[in-house]
C-alpha cells in the first residue's frame, strides 16, 4: 500500500507540474510583425467595391495566385511601383496570376484618376475604411501581398519591389503549385 | 483528524477562490503563499498520521484522495501566486493581432458601430479558437474578458469631398480611421482622452481629443445636444506648425470643416481584453475533486459513536 500511494503521489505530481508549468515553458514561434506575419494563414476575405462600384471580393479569385497590391495616390513609391503591376499582370495573365490593387482611403474619383493617368488596366477595389489594410497589417504603402490558388496567404511585403522581386515571388508561388 | 480535514478544506477553498474572484493583489503576497505552501507540506503529514489511525482501505484511500487533492490545488495555487505574470491589460485595433506570452495571439475585430461590445478571438497554438466577451473564460492558468474602451471613429475628407486616407504613423497600426486614444491631457480640469493621426496627402498632422457626453456639456460652446459626445480636432502641417482656422469641435458625429478639411469623429466602444493570471483550472478542478470525493469517504467511513455506559444508565 504505502509503495503505490508513494507512486500515485509522485504521478499526481508531475501532472499537477505539466499543467502548471506549461504557459510558462511553452515556446512560440518568434513574434513576426507587418504582412510576412500572416503567411500559411487563410487570406482574409470579405467585399469591397470597385472603382466602378461593382462588389467584389478575393472569393472570385480562388484558383489564381493573386498579387494584391495596396496602395494609395499621395503615396510616391505606390506611383512608381504601379508601372511594374501593370506589366506583371499583362505578363502573366494567361498563366492564372491576377494583379489587384487595393486603394487605401480615397475616393473612387480619385482612385480612377490615378490608375488612369499611369493607365493601369488591372482592377482597382476601394478600401475606404482601410479594412484590408489593418487585416494584411500594413505597415506602410505600398504594401504587397501573395495569395496563393487555395487562397492562403504565400508571402507580405512592406514597400516597394522591383518588377524581379514581383516576378521572383509568382514564381515561387506557381512551383507550390 | 480535524485539522487535516480543516488544513485540506482551507487549501481548496483558497485556490478556489482564486480562480472564481482573480486579480487580487492578495493572491501574490508572499506570506500568503508561504502559508499556502506551509499547508501544502503539512497536510499530508496530518493525512499519513490519521491513515495511520484508519480502519480499512476504504478509509485510508479516501485520506489519500485529500492529501492528492490539497497537494494538486495547492502547487496550482502557489504556482500562480509566486510565478505568473502581472495581470495586463491588451488593447488592439480592429483588425490588429496582439501576442500574448504563454498564451496565444489575440485577434481583435475588426470596427463594428454595432452597440454591443464586439468578441476578441484567442489563437492558440493546437487548441480552437476562443471567443472572449465580457464574461470571463477561462484558458488554461489565465482568465481572460473583455472590457469596452473609448475610441473614436474617424473621416477625413478635402475640400471637394472626397475621402482621404488616415494613417497612425505612432499607433499601433499604419492604416486605421480608429483613434484607441492611449494617451491623456488636462483641459481645465477634465483628464480628456486624446489621439493623433496624419493625412499624408493633405500633409497635416491632426490630434483629436475627445469629451464624453458628461464632458461635452460642460463646454460653452460645444453646440452639443444632451448625450453626444464631442471630438476637438487640431490641425498642424506637417512641421507641427498650427494651420489657420485649424482648431474645431465635431459633436455628436457631425463633420466640421477645420484647417482646409472636413472632419468628422464619432465615439464608440471597443473592446480591450484583461488577462488575470490564475491557478490553472484542470489542476484545480481534478483537486477539488479529490477533496470532496476524500472527505465525503472520510465522514462516510468513520464508525458510528457508540454511546458510553454512563450515558445507558442515565447518570
Amino acid at each position: 500500500m504505502q509503495r503505490y500511494i508513494g507512486w500515485a503521489v509522485v504521478a499526481l505530481a508531475a501532472i499537477v507540474a505539466a499543467f502548471v508549468a506549461e504557459p510558462y515553458v511553452v515556446s512560440q514561434s518568434p513574434a513576426t510583425s507587418g504582412p510576412a506575419a500572416l503567411a500559411g494563414r487563410q487570406a482574409p476575405v470579405f467585399p469591397l467595391q470597385d472603382d466602378l462600384g461593382r462588389s467584389v471580393s478575393l472569393d472570385r479569385y480562388r484558383g489564381s495566385i493573386v498579387v494584391m497590391n495596396l496602395w494609395a495616390s499621395w503615396c510616391p513609391p505606390c506611383r512608381a511601383e504601379m508601372p511594374d503591376l501593370q506589366q506583371l499582370a499583362k505578363a502573366n495573365a494567361h498563366r492564372g496570376v491576377a494583379v489587384v490593387g487595393v486603394n487605401e482611403g480615397e475616393s473612387p474619383q480619385k482612385a480612377r484618376a490615378f490608375a488612369d493617368a499611369l493607365q493601369i488596366r488591372f482592377p482597382i477595389w476601394l478600401d475606404s475604411n482601410e479594412r484590408y489594410g489593418l487585416i494584411y497589417a500594413a505597415l506602410g504603402l505600398p504594401t504587397t501581398v501573395i495569395v496563393d490558388r487555395r487562397g492562403i496567404v504565400m508571402r507580405g511585403f512592406d514597400g516597394p519591389l522591383t518588377l524581379e522581386q514581383m516576378r521572383a515571388a509568382v514564381a515561387d508561388a506557381m512551383r507550390s503549385d | 483528524m480535524k485539522r487535516f480535514l480543516l488544513g485540506a478544506v482551507v487549501v481548496g477553498v483558497a485556490v478556489a477562490v482564486e480562480v472564481l474572484w482573480p486579480g487580487h493583489a492578495l493572491y501574490h503576497y508572499g506570506s500568503y503563499n508561504v502559508a499556502l505552501a506551509a499547508l501544502v507540506v503539512v497536510v499530508p503529514i496530518w493525512g499519513r498520521r490519521y491513515a495511520g489511525r484508519a480502519n480499512g482501505v476504504r478509509a485510508r484511500t479516501a485520506v489519500l484522495a485529500v492529501v492528492l487533492g490539497t497537494v494538486a490545488t495547492g502547487i496550482a495555487g502557489v504556482a500562480n501566486g509566486l510565478f505568473a505574470p502581472d495581470d495586463r491589460t491588451y488593447v488592439g485595433a480592429p483588425g490588429e493581432h496582439v501576442r500574448v506570452e504563454g498564451l496565444g495571439t489575440l485577434v481583435f475585430p475588426l470596427a463594428s458601430q454595432a452597440a454591443a461590445l464586439p468578441e476578441v478571438a484567442l489563437e492558440r497554438p493546437l487548441r480552437p479558437p476562443l471567443q472572449v466577451g465580457t464574461r470571463a473564460r477561462n484558458a488554461g492558468s489565465f482568465i481572460l474578458r473583455a472590457t469596452p474602451r473609448s475610441a473614436v471613429y474617424v473621416e477625413a475628407r478635402d475640400a471637394a469631398g472626397d475621402r482621404l486616407t488616415i494613417t497612425q504613423p505612432q499607433g499601433a497600426v499604419f492604416l486605421s480611421p480608429v483613434l484607441l486614444m492611449q494617451h491623456q491631457q488636462k483641459i481645465e480640469g477634465m483628464d480628456l482622452p486624446f489621439d493623433s493621426f496624419n493625412i499624408p496627402a493633405a500633409h497635416r498632422i491632426v490630434r483629436a481629443i475627445m469629451f464624453t457626453p458628461a464632458q461635452a456639456a460642460l463646454l460653452a460652446r460645444a453646440a452639443t445636444a444632451p448625450g453626444e459626445g464631442a471630438v476637438l480636432f487640431v490641425v498642424d502641417d506637417e512641421s507641427d506648425r498650427p494651420v489657420p482656422h485649424g482648431i474645431a469641435l465635431s459633436a455628436g458625429g457631425r463633420p466640421v470643416s477645420v484647417g482646409g478639411l472636413v472632419l468628422r469623429g464619432t465615439l464608440a466602444s471597443y473592446p480591450q481584453v484583461d488577462v488575470l493570471a490564475a491557478p490553472n483550472l484542470i489542476a484545480v478542478a481534478i483537486g477539488s475533486l479529490l477533496i470532496v470525493a476524500g472527505l465525503a469517504g472520510t465522514l462516510l467511513s468513520q464508525e458510528p459513536r457508540t454511546k458510553s455506559p454512563n450515558s445507558q444508565l442515565g447518570t
